[in-house]
C-alpha cells in the first residue's frame, strides 16, 4: 500500500536532489540535537532558585573615606537610618550580595583532632547580624537566628556563631543534623564557629561554580572603610529608596560616597547573562535552522511536482486516488527523511563527544537527537503535504495532453 | 560578457522569483548568524598589545607550599613585586594592583565620587603605550622616593575641571592631596589585558598613583586577593608582607637575549627566596607570558564563542547544502532553455559561466543581507543583553568578510548544478520541446 518499491527507485533514478536533502537533514539534526542539548543545559542552570525575595531585596555600598571615622559605631549608626526609613522591612551590613559574581569564600576546618582533621567544601561567607535572615527572605528550617545581643563588631575572624545553607549541611555532616556542630574558620582548633541554625536555600556570589549553593552565616558586623548594605524593601520602592538613603546617611556623616543601588534580580541577570546570551543565539540558529530545512525541502518538493507533472496525471488517469498522490510525496520524503534522522542522530553523538572532549559540556543526552527527529517528521509532513496537495489536484486530462 | 551575463542572471533570477528568493534566504540567514557570532568572537579575541604583544610579559611566580595551588597563580605577591623591581633585566617593569578612591577637589561643593584607581610604577605608561593629553607621568625617582602625584584620565579630568588643563592643581583622594601631574588621552584597551581579574571587558582605571605610597597611603586591594595559606592579616604590613596574591607584574624584554637573561635572573631570585624559608616547592619556577599567550592563560574568549561560531559554521554548510539543491531544481527546470543556445552555438563554457554569474550574484545579494541580519542581531543582542560595545560592533573586516564569504560559499555551491547543466546533451531537451 505504501508503494515503496516504486519510490525507491523514483529516488534511485534522480540521485542528486535526494542526496542533497540528505545531508541537509544530517547535518540539522546533529546541529538541533546538540544546541538544544546545551540550550536546556542552560535553562537548567538559570531556573535555580536563590532562595531570595529578588525583586524586593537590593545592595549598595558605603564607602568612608575618612580615616578618622569609628567604622563599627558608623555602620551601628547607619543601620538604624536604614531601618527607620519608610518602606524598609529589613536592613543588613553584608559582606557579600547573592549572585553579585564578588564575594568571600572559604573552605573550613573539621574533625576530632589535629591528624584526622579536614576540609569542608567551600563556601560563600556571609558576615551579617541577626536582620539577615529576615533581610534576604530566606527560610530558616532548623535551629534558630542569631540573637541581637550575640553579633559582634569589627574584624571577621571573632565570628563564633553560624547559620549554614542546607546544601552546606548536607556536604559536611550527611545526614547528622547540622545545629550543634562546630568546624574552625582557620586551622583545626582555631576560630571555633558553632553551627545554631540551617537555611533552606542560600545561594553564594559566582553563579558558575559548584559549590553555588554551600553558604555561611557568621554573627559579625564588619567594620571596613567600605561597607556593603543589604536592604529588604517594598517592590518598587527601590526608585525613591536610592534618592532617600544617600540624603539620609549624609545627613549623619558627609565625608562618605553612597553608591551601587542594585536590586539582587538585576545581579542574577547580569551573572546569568551570558548562559542566557549563549540560549538565546543557539535557539535563534535552532529556528531559522529548522525553517531553512523545511524551506528547502518545500522547494524540492516543487520542484519534484512540476517535474512529474506528466507522470502524476497518468497515474491519476489509470485511477490513483488524490490521497495516493500525497502518500507518494509523503513517503518519498519520509524514507529521506528517517535515513537522514538516524545518521543525523549518530553525527550527532559524535559531535556532542567532540564538544564534550574540547569544551566543559556534559555528555550529549540520547533523548536531545531523538526528539529532534521526531520533530523533524513532523516538519517534513507540513513541507511536503501543502505543496503535494496542489500536485494531488493536477488533472488525469493533463497526462493525455502532450502525448 | 560579464555584464551580458550579468543581466541574463538579473532576467533569470526575475523569471524564478519564489526559488530566487528562497536562495538569498537561506545564504543570508547563514551569512548573517556566522558573522553575528565571528563578530563577538573576534572582538573578544583581539590582541590590543598590537605590535608590542611579543614585548610585554606578565609575570608568574610558584610561590606557594607543597600541597596547595596546583597552578601557577595570575597574580603574585606584594613582597615579590617589590622586589622584583630590582631586576636590572627588563626595558621597563612595573607592579600593579587595583584600588579606589573618594574623589574631592577644592570645590566644596563637588559631590564625591567614587573612582577606581590603579597604584603603579612610571613604567606603566611607557610599558603599555599611554598616550598623554596634558602633562606626562611621574618621575623615575618618585618610585624610590613617594611623591603625593597623580595621573588622571581625560574622562575624569573632563567630569572634574570640564576639560581643561589641571596639571599642577590638586585632586584629594580620600582626602589627602595629590598634584596632578599628568592627564592621559581616552586610552581603554579592549580586553583590558594588563588585569583581567575583574572582568576582561572592563574599563581601565581613571586614577593613576605611584607604587612606592602604598606602605605609607595603606592602599585597599579592590582586586581579587587570594591565599593559599591562613595568616594574620588584620594591619596594613601584615598584608605587605603576607603570601597572599594581589599585585600583577608586567615587564618589557625587547630579544631573545633579554627573555633568555630574565628567565635567569627569575630562577636566581627563587633560589635567595628559598634560602629566606620561601618558595617551599622543590621545584618552584617562574613564567613569563607574552600577550598573546596571557590572554589564552586567561581564557579571555570564553569557551561559549568557539562553541557558537564552530555551531554557525556547520550552519553555515546546511545554508549551503540547501541552496545547492534548489540552484539543481531551477537550473535542470531552465535545461531546455540552454538546450536551444547550445544548439544555436553557445559553447559549454560560456553557459558554465552564464550560471556561475548568476550564482555569484544571489550569493552576493545574500552577503548583503546577511551583513544586515548580522547588524540587526548584534544591536538587538547588545540591548537585550547590556553587552559591551567592544563586543558588538560590527568589525570594519566584517564588511568586506560578509560579501567574500557569501559570494565563495554561493560559488562552491554552484558549481556542480553549473556544470549539470552545461554538461548535458542538448538534443535530449530539443527532442521534448
Amino acid at each position: 500500500m505504501l508503494q515503496i518499491k516504486p519510490i525507491l527507485s523514483t529516488l534511485m533514478r534522480n540521485k542528486s536532489g535526494p542526496i542533497l536533502l540528505l545531508i541537509q537533514i544530517i547535518l540539522s539534526v546533529s546541529i538541533v540535537a546538540n544546541a538544544s542539548f546545551i540550550i536546556s543545559e542552560r535553562i537548567d542552570l538559570m531556573s535555580r532558585d536563590s532562595g531570595l525575595a529578588e525583586s524586593e531585596v537590593f545592595d549598595f555600598r558605603v564607602y568612608n573615606f575618612n580615616p578618622e571615622t569609628d567604622y563599627g559605631a558608623q555602620n551601628g549608626r547607619d543601620m538604624t537610618t536604614l531601618r527607620n526609613l519608610p518602606g524598609v522591612i529589613g536592613a543588613t551590613s553584608t559582606s557579600m550580595t547573592p549572585l553579585s559574581g564578588g564575594g568571600w569564600m572559604s573552605v573550613f576546618t573539621l574533625g576530632e583532632s589535629e591528624e584526622t582533621a579536614k576540609e569542608t567544601e567551600g563556601a560563600a561567607i556571609y558576615y551579617g547580624d541577626e536582620q539577615m535572615l529576615k533581610t534576604l527572605g530566606v527560610k530558616l528550617i532548623a535551629g534558630r537566628n542569631f540573637f541581637e545581643e550575640e553579633i559582634l563588631q569589627g574584624s571577621p575572624n571573632q565570628a563564633n556563631l553560624g547559620i549554614v545553607s542546607q546544601a552546606f549541611a548536607k556536604a559536611t555532616w550527611g545526614d547528622e543534623p547540622a545545629v550543634g556542630q562546630v568546624f574552625y574558620a582557620a586551622d583545626f582548633g582555631q576560630e571555633p564557629v558553632e553551627i545554631i541554625g540551617v537555611v533552606e536555600t542560600l545561594q553564594g556570589a559566582w553563579v558558575n561554580n559548584s559549590s553555588l549553593e554551600n553558604s555561611v552565616i557568621l554573627n559579625v558586623e564588619l567594620a571596613f572603610p567600605f561597607t556593603k548594605f543589604l536592604v529588604r524593601a517594598e517592590e518598587g520602592t527601590l526608585a525613591q529608596l536610592k534618592e532617600a538613603i544617600p540624603a539620609a546617611l549624609h545627613r549623619d556623616n558627609r565625608e562618605r560616597v553612597v553608591s551601587g543601588f542594585k536590586l539582587i534580580s538585576e545581579h542574577r541577570k547580569s551573572a546569568y547573562r551570558n548562559h542566557e546570551l549563549m540560549a538565546t543565539v543557539l535557539s535563534m540558529m535552532v529556528i531559522l535552522l529548522l525553517l531553512i530545512t523545511s524551506l528547502g525541502l518545500a522547494g524540492m518538493v516543487m520542484f519534484n511536482i512540476e517535474r512529474r507533472t506528466k507522470q502524476i496525471g497518468t497515474r491519476r488517469a489509470l485511477g490513483a486516488k488524490k490521497r495516493d498522490i500525497i502518500s507518494f510525496f509523503l513517503v518519498e520524503n519520509y524514507i529521506i527523511c528517517i535515513v537522514g534522522g538516524v545518521i543525523g542522530a549518530l553525527v550527532a553523538v559524535q559531535l556532542g563527544q567532540q564538544l564534550m572532549s574540547l569544551y566543559s559540556l556534559p555528555q550529549l543526552e540520547l533523548i536531545y537527537p531523538l526528539s529532534t527527529v521526531a520533530g523533524l517528521i513532523v516538519l517534513t509532513t507540513i513541507a511536503v503535504i501543502l505543496p503535494a496537495r496542489k500536485a494531488a489536484r493536477i488533472s488525469p486530462a493533463i497526462a493525455t495532453r502532450s502525448v | 560578457m560579464f555584464f551580458y551575463y550579468l543581466d541574463l542572471a538579473w532576467r533569470s533570477i526575475k523569471k524564478t522569483p519564489f526559488l530566487s528568493l528562497l536562495m538569498v534566504l537561506a545564504i543570508s540567514i547563514g551569512i548573517g548568524i556566522t558573522i553575528t557570532t565571528l563578530n563577538i568572537y573576534q572582538m573578544a579575541s583581539i590582541n590590543p598589545a598590537g605590535e608590542r604583544s611579543s614585548k610585554l610579559f606578565e609575570v608568574r611566580l610558584w610561590s606557594q607550599g607543597i600541597d596547595t595551588w596546583s597552578r601557577l597563580n595570575q597574580q603574585i605577591t606584594y613582597q615579590d613585586g617589590f622586589n622584583l623591581r630590582k631586576s636590572p633585566v627588563p626595558v621597563r617593569q612595573t607592579p600593579m594592583f587595583m584600588t579606589g578612591f573618594a574623589v574631592q577637589t577644592d570645590d566644596p561643593e563637588f559631590t564625591p565620587v567614587l573612582e577606581n584607581a590603579r597604584v603603579t610604577d612610571r613604567d606603566f605608561f611607557g610599558l603599555f603605550s599611554v598616550p598623554f593629553l596634558y602633562g606626562g607621568a611621574w618621575d623615575k625617582q618618585v618610585d624610590s622616593e613617594p611623591a603625593y602625584q597623580v595621573v588622571i584620565s581625560e574622562e575624569l579630568n573632563k567630569q572634574v575641571f570640564a576639560g581643561e588643563n589641571s596639571v599642577g592643581k590638586t585632586l584629594y583622594l580620600n582626602r589627602k592631596p595629590y598634584q596632578i601631574v599628568g592627564v592621559t588621552k581616552t586610552w581603554n584597551p579592549s580586553p583590558k589585558y594588563y588585569d583581567v581579574n575583574n572582568g576582561a571587558f572592563n574599563d581601565a582605571e581613571k586614577i593613576f598613583v605611584p607604587y612606592s605610597l602604598a606602605p605609607t597611603e595603606e592602599y585597599q586591594s579592590w582586586g581579587n586577593n587570594q591565599s593559599w595559606r591562613n595568616e594574620p592579616m588584620d594591619t596594613y604590613a601584615q598584608r605587605l608582607a603576607s603570601e597572599a596574591h594581589w599585585n600583577q607584574y608586567w615587564v618589557e624584554l625587547d630579544n631573545p637575549e633579554q627573555i633568555r637573561a630574565y628567565e635567569e635572573w627569575l630562577a636566581n631570585y627563587i633560589e635567595q627566596q628559598k634560602l629566606l624559608g620561601r618558595f617551599e616547592m622543590p621545584d618552584a619556577k617562574a613564567e613569563i607570558a607574552d600577550v598573546a599567550q596571557w590572554l589564552k592563560v586567561n581564557k579571555v574568549v570564553p569557551e561559549d564563542n568557539k562553541i557558537l561560531v564552530g555551531l554557525s559554521a556547520l550552519f553555515l554548510i546546511v545554508c549551503l547544502v540547501n541552496m545547492l539543491g534548489l540552484l539543481l531544481a531551477k537550473f535542470l527546470k531552465r535545461a531546455p532553455e540552454i538546450g536551444v543556445r547550445r544548439a544555436i552555438g553557445a559553447s559549454q563554457t560560456q553557459i558554465f559561466s552564464q550560471h556561475m554569474v548568476e550564482v555569484g550574484l544571489i550569493g552576493f545579494c545574500g552577503g548583503v543581507l546577511g551583513l544586515l541580519w548580522a547588524w540587526g542581531s548584534l544591536s538587538l543582542l547588545s540591548a537585550h543583553f547590556e553587552l559591551e560595545d567592544a563586543l558588538t560592533q560590527l568589525g570594519y573586516s566584517m564588511w568586506v568578510l560578509a560579501p567574500s564569504i557569501a559570494i565563495i560559499a554561493a560559488l562552491l555551491a554552484g558549481i556542480y548544478p553549473a556544470w549539470r547543466i552545461c554538461s548535458t546533451n542538448p538534443s535530449v531537451h530539443l527532442k521534448s520541446q
